[in-house]
């Protein structure tokens, strides 16, 4: 959609004010990115993030990095088959 | 270990039958998860190996205790942290004492480290680091915030779930995951400095 062809109303208008640089509150705002992505976070909390989300850089760059690193851990990160013998241990002693 | 059960314990009446098929049907599809958590804590394969081995024929042995239709994942996890306090954690080649002094320091200056606290590092360094790098800078963790980012971040266990496992009250497990990311950060950071990574 091409902004220029239409008329910015008021609410647009507000949207577009500048990118905020500094977050004044930024630890309040990184528990509340965490609460997020962990599926942890209040409707009050989603609620403000959805508000402010695309408003402050910190934030948006905060929110980025603590995703990967999650997804990181998530996916990247090895995970081995138990050991055939562990199994055959726990089978045989509960057997016994 | 029984204090490990302690709030569980029930009547549950289990037939020899019903001991077997529940042990099979709920505690064996987690045996993975439980090796690679094991592996985690002990950071030595044999130890894990006996961790996975003691924890199974305790949840075998206690098994009346277990009530079907609740989280067998989270009654296991919860089993086999307790064993590795009891049993593991004296013998772990970590430097537990290092581990208690800075456990017990970071968590006094919670409040303080997060008005303050930021890593310099960005998403895009992050991407460009492979498994092996993130699970050693998982690995350079005290063994307390290695924990909780891999019930979280690696197992998915919620926060409520996470409080059972590790018998802490839920504003405890939030801070101290917030408290173990930022560590993690600064150890992410340490890898993509190293690799040229952040440049």
């Amino acid at each position: 959609m091409n902004a220029s062809l239409t008329t910015p109303s008021i609410t647009e208008e507000a949207q577009k004010q500048p990118m905020k640089q500094k977050c004044e509150h930024h630890a309040e705002c990184m528990k509340v990115i965490q609460a997020i992505l962990d599926d942890e976070a209040t409707e009050a909390e989603k609620d403000h993030f959805r508000e402010n989300m695309d408003k402050c850089l910190p934030c948006i760059e905060s929110y980025r990095l603590e995703k990967c690193i999650k997804d990181s851990l998530s996916f990247k990160i090895e995970k081995k088959p138990c050991p055939q013998s562990i199994l055959t241990t726990i089978i045989s002693k509960i057997n016994s | 270990m029984l204090v490990a059960m302690s709030e569980t314990i029930t009547t549950n009446e289990y037939t020899d039958d019903l001991r077997y098929e529940v042990f099979n049907r709920e505690f064996m599809p987690h045996i993975d998860s439980m090796y690679n958590f094991a592996f985690r804590l002990t950071m030595d394969e044999d130890d894990a190996n006996d961790l996975v081995q003691d924890t199974y024929l305790k949840a075998f042995r206690f098994i009346s205790s277990f009530e079907q239709g609740t989280n067998a994942k989270a009654w296991l996890f919860r089993i086999l942290k307790n064993s590795f306090i009891n049993d593991y954690r004296k013998k772990s080649k970590e430097p537990s004492k290092v581990d208690y002094q800075e456990v017990e320091t970071t968590y006094n200056s919670e409040e303080a480290s997060d008005t303050t606290y930021t890593v310099d590092l960005r998403a895009d360094a992050v991407q460009e680091l492979i498994g092996d790098e993130v699970a050693n800078a998982l690995n350079a963790l005290p063994v307390d915030f290695r924990t909780v980012i891999i019930l979280c971040d690696i197992e998915g266990f919620t926060y409520e779930e996470m409080a059972k496992i590790l018998d802490i009250p839920i504003g405890t497990v939030r801070s101290r995951l917030h408290r173990a990311r930022n560590l993690l950060k600064e150890k992410l950071k340490s890898y993509a400095s190293s690799m040229g990574y952040d440049s």
